[in-house]
């Protein structure tokens, strides 16, 4: 029933598309103008959009993970110079909860000191951790459960010292020697691993840790984390400080959404330029063609089928324009990522890029028909007695 | 029963001043089927509004109209519509057929929504005018005897009981004027009414009865030998008959 009523509905507008396609060729110079406008606009509009989201996309991709991060350090404005066990242990009974994820917390022992490689020596930060599989991926050796001895190299450092795992490094007058190399890393944080070396907690002499890490799986359950931690462990007293780069990647990604819909929104001025074209050109069409109407209007035919042959003329410039405008901003975009190699294929060929083309495929279509509405009812409208008199 | 009728009817423009412009001054006028009627009448006497009002193009300010005895003076705009394609076809001075369709599309426009086919009834058309091998012509493609030809093959389609044509041979010379009016002639054997607005003398040759129209007011505008039996329609008559006189 439904199918029919569609099928019927579909079979109204076929002599009329027909109709509509031969008046478009009538005026060839003129209605391929109308279609450029349209195509430019949606041209425009997404490839700005793609723009947008590729840059987006791509600080996505370079920011990483940073915001599943929170660092926790002592308040030193509250008199805390550092982390005592309490307070981690109160740190992870405010994490250990479903809600924020159960995040790994890290605490971490710090100094720095001078590191001596086989090629030279550098300086670098050094971490007493003792579960440091929990924070951090090898690559080279492999992380221990436990970190009871030897000394875990950060990527950076590894590299300045032509250091592998099975090494020996100098820190602090003593050699160690190196069990795991860490891969680099993808993030920015605050511990900067990469110009680290991670030591057993027991080479530490300091009676409180310097910082507490919490890995979390996602931002969300990175502010969870957070949230809780200022809930409960500074409930009473201000003993902690937290550093949550969620906040930041919060930041960022907002102004990358400004970004985009900025960059759409040029686009989309474009498009309405599209618009008053296609309305001028519409509106010179049924001017020129007022006889035309009107005899169509007193031989029987119907305001219905006139106001759909000339919506069908809109519509098809639209319709021509968003797809010319489509398929070259697709030709636009693969040009770009061969011209230029910064640009990651991955990154473009992300689905959410053919969101944007669809969308400015609709909106050309829609411009089209917006724009043809107007001047289609009042051509439909007019009187044939008037439209006939000129 | 009269093809088309009007009773009294009266047609008044707003005018630039305070006066209401009178088109049309109780008019009666009525057409048998199968006859030829043609309306003269100098420059702005009315004669497009009569055959504006008479084709349902505009409405009569006063009095009543009927189409096949059925009365059609207040319509909706969508009434109106479907009551031209119904029952009345148009001829144009200028025959007015869009220039992006063939003689046939031409022809079966007032068809051109329906679901359906009307071409090969187009085609049959055009073949009784002579025009069978100018089927896929575009108007441009023909002659102006060809394009009134084409006109008023499209004012048959929906076999009509009406003709209306407004300077049918106004842009003819004389030899295709009289081939069109011919055509005409054929038209009424159909038993189709004719009315013609015209200036050329060649048409009131043609026609079976001329009236006149000056100023709005008409006369002769139904048949002297009325087969119409209702005795309002006889009293009109009567009067409609002394009105000229009267002024």
């Amino acid at each position: 029933m439904t199918g029919d009523g569609v099928a019927g509905r579909l079979r109204g507008w076929r002599p009329a598309v027909a109709m509509a396609g031969r008046n478009l060729r009538r005026n060839r110079v003129r209605t391929v103008l109308a279609v450029l406008g349209v195509c430019i606009g949606v041209l425009a509009v997404a490839a700005l959009g793609i723009f947008g989201n590729v840059l987006a996309l791509g600080a996505d991709d370079a920011i990483g993970d940073i915001g599943t991060q929170v660092v926790v350090s002592p308040n030193a404005d509250a008199g805390v110079e550092s982390l005592s066990a309490a307070d981690v242990a109160a740190v992870r009974r405010a994490v250990d909860d479903p809600a924020v994820g159960d995040p790994a917390v890290v605490p971490l022992y710090s100094d720095s000191a001078v590191v001596e490689g086989a090629s030279g020596q550098t300086f670098a930060t050094v971490y007493g951790v003792e579960e440091p599989g929990l924070a951090f991926e090898a690559a080279e050796g492999r992380l221990p459960d436990r970190h009871r001895q030897g000394a875990i190299v950060g990527a950076g450092v590894a590299e300045d010292l032509g250091v592998g795992a099975g090494d020996t490094v100098g820190i602090a007058g003593s050699q160690v020697r190196v069990v795991a190399v860490l891969a680099e890393s993808q993030t920015f944080s605050p511990v900067a691993p990469d110009d680290a070396v991670f030591l057993p907690e027991s080479a530490f002499a300091a009676d409180g840790y310097a910082q507490a890490l919490i890995v979390a799986e996602s931002g969300e359950t990175a502010r969870a984390a957070a949230d809780a931690i200022r809930e409960e462990v500074n409930a009473r007293e201000e003993r902690v400080d937290l550093f949550e780069l969620a906040a930041v990647v919060d930041e960022i990604n907002g102004f990358f959404d400004l970004l985009s819909t900025f960059l759409l929104g040029l686009g989309a001025i474009s498009l309405v330029v599209a618009g008053v074209s296609i309305l001028n050109v519409m509106l010179m069409s049924t001017v020129e063609r007022r006889q035309e109407i009107g005899v169509m209007r007193a031989v029987g035919v119907t305001r219905r089928d006139v106001l759909r042959v000339l919506l069908a003329e809109a519509g098809l410039i639209g319709a021509a324009g968003a797809a010319a405008g489509t398929l070259l901003t697709v030709l636009l975009v693969a040009g770009l990522v061969a011209a230029t190699p910064a640009v990651d294929a991955a990154l473009v060929l992300d689905p959410t890029n053919g969101y944007y083309l669809l969308l400015a495929l609709v909106f050309g279509v829609g411009v089209g028909l917006v724009s043809g509405a107007y001047p289609a009812w009042k051509a439909a409208n007019e009187r044939p007695v008037e439209a006939l008199r000129s | 029963m009269y093809s088309v009728e009007l009773r009294g009817v009266t047609k008044r423009y707003p005018g630039g001043g305070a006066e209401p412009v009178v088109a049309l001054d109780d008019v009666d006028f009525a057409v048998e089927p199968g006859e030829f009627v043609a309306v003269v009448g100098p420059s702005g006497s009315g004669k497009s509004t009569l055959l504006n009002v008479l084709g349902l193009l505009d409405d009569p300010t006063e009095g009543w109209r009927l189409l096949d005895g059925t009365d059609v003076t207040e319509l909706t705009v969508a009434e109106r519509t479907a009551a031209r394609k119904e029952s009345i076809g148009f001829v144009f001075q200028d025959f007015h057929l869009l220039p992006t369709l063939t003689a046939v599309e031409n022809v079966a426009l007032p068809t051109a929504f329906d679901p359906g086919d009307a071409s090969d009834r187009a085609a049959d058309l055009l073949g009784r005018f002579g025009l069978g091998d100018r089927l896929d012509h575009e108007p441009s493609e023909l002659s102006g005897g060809q394009k009134q030809r084409v006109a008023i093959a499209r004012a048959l389609i929906n076999e009509p009981a009406v003709l209306l044509a407004d300077e049918p041979t106004g842009n003819l010379d004389t030899e295709t004027g009289e081939s069109i009016l011919a055509e005409f002639e054929r038209v009424k054997t159909e038993g189709v009414a004719v009315v013609a607005v015209t200036h050329d003398p060649l048409v009131e040759e043609f026609a079976d009865r001329v009236v006149e129209l000056t100023d709005g007011v008409l006369i002769g505008g139904v048949p002297a030998e009325s087969d119409a039996t209702d005795g309002p329609q006889s009293d009109r008559d009567a009067e409609s008959a002394l009105t000229p006189g009267d002024r």
